[in-house]
Order: structure tokens, then C-alpha cells, then sequence
């Protein structure tokens, strides 16, 4: 479904990302973990279209998307919710999730949508008139779940979903991206998080000073000396 | 008790005009970040092309409003396509980009005034149109401010429907509280900018087109309604619509009061009140 073809991503003088090669597949829950400066974000800003690639491509449903500009990507297909979520603070629950239907497409069947998220996440329709701004932070992530679901996207790409989150609030979070494949989508996320990620992707790479390090079956990165000594302390 | 509905009304009426040339700075700064100094220009403009509609070919006034707003929303578009868009795209740091703009609105300025000159001439120019009085509960008013007063309430409502209901204008809304993220929820950030600059000077065409009803005319009128527009949008807090259209009749009555102890002394009074803003609550009233 997405494919990364050798990307290289410099800012200035600076190499961020080194020739990096993945591909999520349809229907899968892929995890893309590192520590942090890694350059984990900046290859899904280059996905969305936010930084352009210095070399190499990203393919989407066979379509070569390098280089598009981030609205002509969302229409594509693929939502990204940035670390943080990236609400609109001073607008309300309702309106944001507007604003996730924002394409044409997607304007005309924003009621169908939306009573779909509310029923994915019914505390949103309860708050659809508070402002943003005045949500907790695990009702706001909920949230910017719910408006990157409003696009009707085939990949959602996430960043740093548990960021700032209570324990408590990441199992809850990580279990929607299990919901949001039930309802085929498939979830392309990144996490410092990497114990947990890995337990409930397919598969999983590593990213380390801005190169692929390995990949495979969570099971058997789970079992890696590597990753366990790097990022499980094991 | 008249003289004080009077002085009421009277601030109403200023206040309508006031608030109606803020409303589109204030949009223009909220999301393009242009802190456009040529917006009193476009007023002239508006106003220019009515007064000639008007009296080289019996135009009505009101009629203008249709032709004047979308030949200054195409005139905006225009300025923010070839000028503003080129600048940004020059200048990638945002704050330069906020220096550098205002730096071209000053050119902009002079262009367009030069131009008004050029075209109509420097003489103080007006017309006589619905000059007769109305009677409300015994006080006379003027039916012509009376007018304006209406449209200039009218058409703020429409912008803000405009900007709260619809899908452009909830675009908008959202570009100006993050533009990257907007982006990513499909919205072309470029094209809003351009839309964002052209209603700003479609609203300013407007409140020219209802201010030549009832005020003289000059072709160097432009920059103290920049001026005038540029302390309602900080007395209502940058970026905020109603603030902007509050700020307006806010700073309408103090006018028309201040105006009834000595005319000389209103923008003195304006100053005054903008530099106690700036120093005590710089936010504006509705500011974040």
C-alpha cells in the first residue's frame, strides 16, 4: 500500500534521513520505533508532504507520491495526526471534525462520518460544543483520532500517539488503533514507546540516526538482542 | 436626553463604518500574518468608484456595493497573488515575512494612492444622496447614516456567518489557529491566503462604498482609516473578528462623544486610548 523508496531528507546542511526503505501492507498495524531525534517524524512529514525529500520516493497505492503537496496527499488517502494532535484550539469538538472533512469528497458525507466517530468515540458527541482548547489531554488525543478518521483515510499515520498520555490512556489509545483496523484502516504509527507498540503491531522497524536498523515480525524484534538491550532495557 | 441618543447613534453610525474596515485587517493579519497599511486604500477605492458611478451616471449608491466589492475582491486577489504571494515565498521566515510585507503594503499604499490622484484628483469630492431626515420617537436622524448604520451592521453579520458557518470560512478559521495543520486536513493553505487578502479588501471596498453616502471624500483619505482601523483591531485583540467588529463601535462612541466637546480632539482621543491599550492590556479585549 506505501511504499518508501530509498529516502534521503536533508534540512540545509543537515542529513536527517539515510536512503530508508519500508512498505506497510494493507490491513496491517506497522510501528515505526526509535529514540527520540531518530528522525522519526520528519519521515512522516516527508510522507505528508510537510518537507520535501532531497532523493528517493514514496509510492501510494502505486501512485508515485514524492513531492505532493500535503492537502493533494490527504486526498489520496492517508491522514497523519501529528504528535500532539494539532487541534484547532479555539474552534469546537464539533467544528474540528468538520475540518477533518474539509476535502469536497469527504464535505458531502461529513454527517455519515461523523456518526461514525461518534459511535468509535461517544464522549465526543457528548463535548461536540466545547472548545477544543478545554478538553483533557486524552479527550483531545480522541479527538485528533477522530478528525484524521473524518477524511475517510485508507492509511492513518500517527505520531507519538501516547505522548504526554497516562498509562492508563495508552493501553485505551493503543486499543483504537486495533478498532480503526476493524474498520479498514490501515495504521502506519511511530512511538518512543517501544514495548508497547511492538505488542500490538504486525510488524515493526528501527530507526536510528536517521537509518533503518532492522525490521520484521514484532515477535521477533520483541526477541532481538538489539532492540532488547537499545530500547527494552532487557 | 435627545443629544445624548444623538451622540449614541451618531457613535453607532461611526462605529459600523470603524468596524466594518477592521474586520477585513484584522482577518488579513489574523491568517496571511500581512500587516496590510494599503487597507485604507482599498476604502478609497470603494468609495471613489461610487461617488463616480454615482454621479457621472445616476448609479445607486446601494447598487454599487455589488460592483464594488467584487472589483476590489479581484483587485485584492491580484495584490496578494503577484505581490504578497511572491514576497512569501522570497522570505521564508515568518517573521521577516511579517517586516518585509508591511514594507510592500507601505508601496502598495502610495501606488494605489498616486493612481486615485492620477484618476480623480486631489479636491474634497461628495455627493447628496437620501439627504433628509427621519423622524424616530420625536428625534431626528439622517435617513443616508441611518442607512449606513444598517448595511454596516447587515454585512459584519454576513462576514461572520460567513467565517463561523461555511466551509471556506471555517478553512479560514482554522489556517489562522495553525496553518500546518489545516494543510493536512486537505485545505490549500496558498489559496486561502489569497482569499483571506481579497474578502479583507472586499470589506474595505464596502465600507467605502457606504461611508461616500454620508462623508466627504479625498483621494489621501486611505491612511487614517488604516490608522483608525489598525487601533480597533489591537483594541479588540489581534485576529479576533468579533473583537474587531466590537473595537469598532467601542471606539465609534468615544468618537462621537469626544467629537461633541471639540471635533479637533477625536483622534488625539484615539491615540490616547491606543497607547493606554497598548501599555495596560496589550491583548485587546476579546485577545487571547
Amino acid at each position: 500500500m506505501l511504499e518508501v523508496n530509498t529516502l534521503n531528507v536533508s534540512y540545509g546542511n543537515v542529513q536527517v534521513l539515510w536512503d530508508v526503505c519500508l512498505k506497510v501492507d494493507e490491513g496491517e498495524i506497522v510501528a515505526l520505533v526509535g529514540a527520540n531525534g531518530a528522525g522519526k517524524t520528519t519521515l512522516l512529514n516527508a510522507i505528508a508532504g510537510l518537507v520535501k525529500p532531497a532523493s528517493g520516493s514514496v509510492t501510494f497505492l502505486g501512485e508515485d507520491i514524492t513531492g505532493y503537496s500535503s492537502n493533494a496527499i490527504v486526498e489520496r488517502g492517508i491522514a497523519y495526526l501529528p504528535e500532539g494532535g494539532r487541534l484547532f484550539p479555539d474552534m469546537s469538538v464539533l467544528e474540528n471534525l468538520e475540518m477533518g472533512a474539509y476535502l469536497k469528497n469527504s464535505w458531502n458525507k461529513r454527517n455519515e462520518r461523523l456518526e461514525k466517530v461518534y459511535e468509535i468515540f461517544p464522549l465526543l458527541k457528548e463535548r461536540r460544543k466545547q472548545l477544543a482548547k478545554t478538553l483533557s489531554g486524552g479527550e483531545r488525543q480522541m479527538l485528533a483520532m477522530g478528525r484524521s478518521l473524518m477524511s475517510g483515510p485508507k492509511l492513518g499515520m500517527f505520531d507519538e500517539l501516547s505522548y504526554g498520555m497516562a498509562p492508563k490512556l495508552v493501553m485505551e489509545a493503543f486499543k483504537m488503533l486495533e478498532t480503526l483496523r476493524d474498520n479498514g484502516i490501515t495504521v502506519f504509527l511511530i512511538e518512543q514507546n517501544v514495548k508497547q507498540s511492538l505488542e500490538i503491531a504486525d510488524r515493526a522497524y528501527v530507526l536510528e540516526n536517521g537509518e533503518i536498523v532492522s525490521g520484521g515480525s514484532c515477535n521477533a524484534l520483541l526477541e532481538s538482542d538489539h532492540v532488547r538491550k537499545a530500547y527494552l532495557g532487557l | 436626553m435627545t443629544s445624548i441618543i444623538n451622540i449614541l447613534v451618531n457613535g453607532l453610525i461611526l462605529g459600523g463604518i470603524y468596524a466594518l474596515t477592521s474586520v477585513g485587517l484584522s482577518m488579513q493579519y489574523g491568517v496571511a500574518r500581512i500587516f496590510n497599511i494599503a487597507h485604507g486604500e482599498f476604502i478609497m477605492v470603494g468609495a471613489f468608484i461610487t461617488w463616480m458611478l454615482y454621479t457621472s451616471f445616476g448609479i445607486n449608491p446601494l447598487l454599487c456595493l455589488v460592483v464594488a466589492g467584487p472589483v476590489l475582491f479581484i483587485l485584492g486577489f491580484i495584490v496578494h497573488r503577484y505581490l504578497f504571494k511572491t514576497l512569501k515565498d522570497k522570505t521564508p521566515v515568518p517573521t521577516a515575512f511579517e517586516g518585509n510585507s508591511m514594507l510592500l503594503a507601505f508601496g502598495i499604499l502610495f501606488i494605489i494612492q498616486s493612481l486615485g490622484i492620477y484618476l480623480w484628483g486631489t479636491q474634497i469630492k461628495g455627493y447628496s444622496f437620501m439627504a433628509y431626515s427621519i423622524y424616530l420617537g420625536g428625534i431626528r436622524f439622517s435617513a443616508n447614516r441611518m442607512l449606513i448604520l444598517f448595511f454596516a451592521v447587515f454585512l459584519c453579520v454576513l462576514f461572520y456567518l460567513f467565517l463561523t458557518r461555511t466551509r471556506p470560512g471555517k478553512a479560514i478559521r482554522a489556517a489562522a489557529q495553525d496553518p500546518e495543520a489545516a494543510s493536512l486536513m486537505g485545505v490549500d493553505i496558498n489559496k486561502m491566503l489569497a482569499l483571506c487578502f481579497a474578502l479583507g479588501a472586499m470589506m474595505a471596498g464596502f465600507a467605502g462604498v457606504l461611508l461616500s453616502m454620508a462623508y466627504q471624500l479625498q483621494t489621501n483619505m486611505g491612511l487614517p482609516y488604516t490608522i483608525i482601523a489598525i487601533i480597533v483591531v489591537v483594541l479588540g485583540g489581534l485576529g479576533s473578528i468579533p473583537g474587531s467588529m466590537l473595537g469598532g463601535f467601542i471606539l465609534g462612541i468615544i468618537g462621537s462623544i469626544v467629537n461633541t466637546i471639540d471635533p479637533g480632539l477625536t483622534l488625539a482621543a484615539y491615540y490616547l486610548l491606543f497607547m493606554i491599550l497598548l501599555l495596560v492590556r496589550p491583548s485587546g479585549i476579546l485577545g487571547r
